[in-house]
């Protein structure tokens, strides 16, 4: 069972978590939105996976980069 | 490859007079051919890696290497007698790809690590003959960069140190300006071969087997006390995607030489040549659906613009450049109805498409390289304006930007601006062709303005919106009153923007254009003049 990295590609905040602990997503499904430059920018899953954990809660700032959610495969 | 060590000799005779000469002439050739022998060729096998000869192999037609320079070394002498040739660290020559002649070289890692090598005449690197031969055909140069360049040794071999520039850049500079120059990566470059792979109209490295640095981890261990490996000093999750000095990266030696060939397919021979058509294989009629609801109607939803290039251009005819880097911007060759152009199309998916330091670059050196070579270019435009924040000021956002526009006026290639949704503030005026028809075109969802109505209404109605019993309700208000002006359907009344089309319309609205332009591409060739000072 291989861990799976989120990251989110721009800097701005969660403006909300559309997943929940333990749903499965599949490659390029929307795990949570990041409010950025006025705009929803979706964190997307790269492989399909079980999600283990988030490291954000709603509102939280974000940094381009970050991990903000755990998933295994 | 042309193996001429099997020289014409007719059956049954025997070469007059001069048998011990071409056997020399033989004996050498398969010195060259061993590279750094058995061993060498072996340890580097066992590090993932090719070597240059075979490069050359896989990556141009078959039997098409001429190799130039086959004799080149350092001969071992037994008295008179000649008993063995260290082959110089370089191959080159002349191939042809997909039919096109082209100049390619590359370093021997196999010999002292693919150094420099000191002879009469230079045969790859800065001013090498490989360099010569593309600037003075007008054919294409191919780099494959295998080779960490000079080494301190020299002071001890030539007995005085070197002055920087002896061998200098400048063939490698003037290159640029006439013909494609391809520098693929395929090992560890430093120095000079890495300061080479940077003067490049494209770069290519391929994964955990190419570096590319300014200095390697000891001399920055010894600087600046930091321990980094190769991988993270200068591997391609640095190099190609944080830094952007290498445009491209792929995960194998016969990827990369895939990727040189397309590439390649998309240019001219040279300056003064026009980019290559092929037979239109798609309908410049098709109007695909899809189009018509890819951009949403809510404006804070982002979408997917490489969908959208997909159905407008050639199908399967984008050739992404810097996919990984400064995704904001989105930049790539393609075709339209055969004929070559350049894409540069804002990416709403990271920061809504705003142009930051990294966006600027990429469109700085893309734009640059397509009118240079005479290749339309097509703008999909949805940028609100220049990268903000405390972040994007300290990276000089604002001066690479103002870059960006520049370049972009300075310009005098076809170019086609479709707006697809926002179109602001400066970023918005460097999508636009100030030098020729300036022909814009927008769809139905486009929006523009010096800057976006939601950034500026606070700010431009605040003593009336502080004094409303509803401070908030008013805002929203003149808000909606402004977005209502603001419509493109307004501005087309005014002939601002030249038409408003159907999304499905864009391809065939553009191939006419494109396939128009044709003529004037044909009767603008040459060298580019360069003026004025960059901001």
């Amino acid at each position: 069972m291989a861990e799976i990295e989120a990251k989110t590609e721009v800097t701005g905040s969660v403006w909300k978590i559309v997943t929940e602990l333990g749903q499965r997503v599949e490659a390029g499904e929307t795990i949570m939105i990041i409010e950025s430059m006025k705009m929803e920018i979706p964190v997307m899953s790269e492989e399909g996976g079980v999600i283990q954990r988030f490291l954000v809660e709603e509102t939280t700032p974000v940094s381009e980069g970050q991990v903000v959610a755990i998933l295994t495969t | 490859m042309n193996d001429h060590s099997k020289s014409p000799q007719p059956k049954g005779s025997k070469p007059e007079g001069w048998g011990p000469e071409i056997e020399e002439l033989r004996f050498r050739r398969s010195q060259a051919r061993a590279l750094g022998g058995a061993e060498a060729v072996a340890r580097h096998h066992e590090r993932g890696r090719l070597t240059v000869r075979e490069r050359i192999e896989q990556l141009v037609d078959k039997n098409s290497f001429q190799e130039v320079g086959t004799l080149t070394g350092q001969g071992k002498y037994d008295g008179t007698k000649l008993t063995a040739v260290t082959p110089a660290p370089y191959v080159m020559g002349l191939a042809s790809i997909d039919g096109r002649p082209v100049a390619l070289g590359g370093e021997d890692f196999t010999i002292r690590g693919g150094s420099s090598w000191s002879g009469d005449r230079k045969k790859g690197g800065q001013g090498g003959f490989v360099e010569d031969l593309a600037a003075s055909y007008r054919i294409p140069l191919v780099n494959l960069i295998d080779g960490a360049g000079g080494s301190v040794t020299s002071i001890n071999r030539r007995g005085h140190a070197v002055f920087p520039g002896v061998h200098g850049f400048e063939r490698s500079v003037e290159l640029l300006g006439t013909v494609p120059v391809v520098c693929a990566v395929l090992g560890t470059a430093a120095g000079g071969p890495a300061g080479r792979a940077i003067l490049s109209h494209w770069s290519v490295m391929v994964d955990n087997t190419s570096q590319v640095f300014a200095a390697g981890p000891p001399v920055v261990e010894r600087s600046l006390g930091q321990k980094l490996t190769k991988e993270e000093l200068g591997g391609p999750q640095l190099a190609v995607d944080v830094a952007g000095t290498i445009d491209n990266r792929v995960p194998s030696e016969d990827a990369c030489f895939t990727a040189i060939r397309r590439f390649l397919s998309y240019m001219p021979a040279n300056v003064w040549e026009p980019p290559p058509t092929a037979a239109a294989t798609d309908s410049a009629d098709r109007c695909d659906e899809e189009l018509l609801s890819i951009v949403p109607k809510d404006r804070r939803h982002p979408y997917n613009m490489k969908k959208l290039i997909g159905h407008i251009a050639d199908r399967g005819s984008f050739f992404e450049i810097q996919p990984t880097f400064g995704k904001a911007l989105i930049t790539g060759l393609a075709r339209m109805n055969g004929k070559v152009v350049g894409i540069v199309a804002n990416n709403p998916m990271i920061y809504g498409g705003a142009m930051d330091v990294r966006a600027a670059r990429k469109q700085i050196h893309f734009v640059e390289m397509c009118d240079c070579f005479h290749i339309p270019l097509i703008f999909f435009v949805d940028v609100p304006g220049f990268m903000v924040g405390k972040d994007a000021e300290a990276a000089a956002t604002l001066r690479e930007g103002m870059r960006a526009v520049y370049v972009g006026l300075q310009a005098t290639v076809p170019m086609y601006t479709v707006v697809v949704r926002k179109c602001y503030g400066m970023a918005g005026m460097g999508t636009t062709d100030k030098n020729g028809l300036d022909l814009k075109i927008a769809w139905p969802s486009a929006e523009w303005g010096s800057l976006p109505i939601e950034g500026g209404v606070a700010a431009a109605f605040r003593r009336e919106i502080e004094g409303a019993p509803d401070a908030k309700a008013r805002e929203m208000e003149i808000e909606a009153g402004l977005r209502a002006m603001a419509s493109p359907f307004r501005t087309a009344e005014a002939f601002g923007v030249e038409e408003i089309i159907d999304p499905r319309e864009t391809r065939p609205y553009l191939c006419r254009f494109i396939d128009a332009a044709q003529p004037r591409i044909r009767t603008s060739l040459g060298p580019k003049a360069k003026y004025g000072v960059r901001p």
